[in-house]
Order: structure tokens, then C-alpha cells, then sequence
């Protein structure tokens, strides 16, 4: 079995990485990820629990194929729980297509950093057991490093994540003001077609009233 | 992202717009009561579940990690206690 640790500090709050790792997948960094569905999903006492069904292709080398089999698609259950108040955000996925010779399980924590809150730290950890097949060494050692190597990847990839969404707020903002600008023109533009049909009318009644040859109102209704 | 399903795609991504919304603005302002994306998840699973039988993977065994969590949680006697009552 190999341990492998590692821990990493996002300049983003807590709330802005938890809404990003939901969005994670697809990105540019991890290609091999082609699918993820929700199984399961549920809210129990405040706390968020999600079961997944993650779908990536893995490419061995040749080597390793004719000892493992050319996988073509793998399939990983992820469970995971989001605890608003704690701001606490856990992910653990296991493998389910080796299950009979590679057992893979990743543990992603998502807490606030505990010197600056405004800051969120990702603790990740990785086992990685090989049996019942030979150079059981060599292949743990295969699997931890891609296993590092796509963790610099997934790092990437929330912060890819995490601008895009930062983009689309900023889209929002910018076409929220741009209706508002609009809204607020067209008003001054109503209100200035308002006014100057007003103006039009009492002109035009001013006139009509005026060219109406001895009317006499006062009469008429002292007549009543 | 795509579904496991190609059918099941379209269902998905309508579920996931509804879910970060929810996540977002409800979720992680304290509201908890997630009803409001509850049938567009009730329509994709049912969804994912044909689409998980047609390539062999055992739907139950994606899930009973969650429900064996739960078990753990509550030790047996406890748990016969709570449906005796």
C-alpha cells in the first residue's frame, strides 16, 4: 500500500471553492473525466450528502495492460458532504472497476484556512493498493504519481473553474446595468415623448379653445 | 458534462443549472429545503438507472456507500429501538 499526502492553499473564500468543485468537471486540465452523475443526494440535519458515479478514461502503459487489461472507460463512487456551518466540504472516492486488484481511495477536504478564514486549504490524501497481480511495487508507484500528477492538475482546473464563474458574475453585473441604463433611457425617453405629446395637447387645445368663436360658458350655466 | 447516458445528457445538465443555483443562493445561505430541484433529479435518475443497467454497473453498489454511512452512524441495538417505536 502507498500513502500519498498533500495540501494545498486556495485565495478564495470557502463558499467560492465548495460552488466551484461542484462545477469542476468538464475543464481543459482533466480531459480524461468524461462524465459524473448524481446517484444519490440528500439534506440531512443541514449537512449536504451527494453519492456520485464518475466516469474518466485511463490509458495504461503497455506494460501494465497486459496485467490489468486495457481499461477503456473506469468507473469511481464519490461520496461526499458539505456542511454549510462548519464550512466544511469532504469528498471520498474509491474505484469501482479494478476492485479485484487495485483498490484507489482519494480523500479531498475542503476547510477554511485555519490562519486565514478568507482563504480555503485542500487537504488530499490518496491509498493505493495493488494485489493479486505481480510487480505490485512497481504498479503502486505507477498509480501514486499519476495519482500527483493529476492532483497539480485538478488544482489547476478549480481555479479555472473558479475564474469562469468569476467572469460569468461579472457578465451578469455588467448586462444587469446595461438593462438598468436602457430601462432608465427609455423612461427618460418616454417621459420626454410624454411630455412633449402634453405639450402638444394643451397647445393644441389652447389653440382650439381660443378659436372657438364666442362661447360663452358662464351664461350657459347660469342657464341651468 | 456529460451523463453516463447520451440520452440521459439534456436531463442532467438541466438538473445541474437548478442544483448550483440551489447551491448557491439557498444551500449555503442556511436554507436547506431542496424540493425546488427535487422532480428535475427524480426524472434524471430514473434516467441514469436504465442507462446504468444497459452497461452492466450495479446502481445499488454506487449507492449503499452513502446508506452504509448511515448504518455506521446508528449502532444496531439503537436502530431496532427506532423502528420498534
Amino acid at each position: 500500500m502507498k500513502i500519498w499526502t498533500s495540501e494545498h492553499i486556495f485565495n478564495h473564500p470557502w463558499e467560492t471553492v465548495a460552488t466551484a468543485a461542484w462545477r469542476k468537471y468538464p475543464n481543459p486540465h482533466n480531459p480524461a473525466v468524461i462524465g459524473t452523475d448524481v446517484i444519490e443526494r440528500k439534506v440531512v440535519d443541514g449537512v449536504l450528502h451527494t453519492q456520485r458515479l464518475v466516469s474518466s478514461v485511463w490509458y495504461f502503459p503497455k506494460w501494465a495492460q497486459a496485467l490489468i487489461g486495457s481499461a477503456k472507460v473506469c468507473y469511481a463512487a464519490e461520496h461526499s458532504e458539505v456542511n454549510p456551518h462548519n464550512r466544511h466540504m469532504i469528498l471520498k472516492t474509491i474505484n469501482l472497476t479494478f476492485c479485484r486488484h487495485i483498490a484507489v481511495n482519494e480523500t479531498l477536504k475542503y476547510i477554511p484556512h485555519p490562519a486565514d478564514p478568507s482563504k480555503t486549504l485542500l487537504k488530499q490524501e490518496a491509498t493505493v493498493t495493488v494485489q493479486g497481480v505481480p510487480l505490485t511495487n512497481y504498479m503502486e508507484d505507477m498509480l501514486t504519481k499519476r495519482i500527483s500528477n493529476n492532483a497539480g492538475k485538478g488544482r489547476q482546473a478549480m481555479e479555472w473553474v473558479i475564474n469562469k464563474i468569476n467572469e460569468e458574475v461579472k457578465d451578469f453585473t455588467e448586462s444587469a446595468d446595461e438593462i438598468l441604463h436602457h430601462t432608465k433611457k427609455s423612461l427618460d425617453d418616454l417621459t420626454f415623448s410624454a411630455k412633449k405629446s402634453m405639450d402638444d395637447i394643451s397647445q393644441k387645445a389652447k389653440r382650439s379653445w381660443e378659436d372657438m368663436p364666442h362661447l360663452k360658458i358662464n351664461s350657459n350655466f347660469s342657464e341651468c | 458534462m456529460n451523463s453516463i447516458g447520451e440520452a440521459c445528457t439534456d436531463l442532467k445538465k438541466e438538473y445541474d443549472d437548478c442544483f448550483n443555483a440551489w447551491f448557491s443562493d439557498h444551500f449555503l445561505r442556511g436554507r436547506t429545503n431542496d424540493s425546488i430541484c427535487a422532480p428535475l433529479l427524480k426524472v434524471y435518475q430514473h434516467c441514469i438507472k436504465k442507462a446504468m443497467k444497459e452497461q452492466n454497473l450495479d446502481y445499488d453498489e454506487v449507492r449503499k456507500d452513502l446508506l452504509g454511512t448511515e448504518k455506521e452512524k446508528i449502532p444496531p441495538v439503537e436502530a431496532n429501538k427506532k423502528s420498534k417505536s
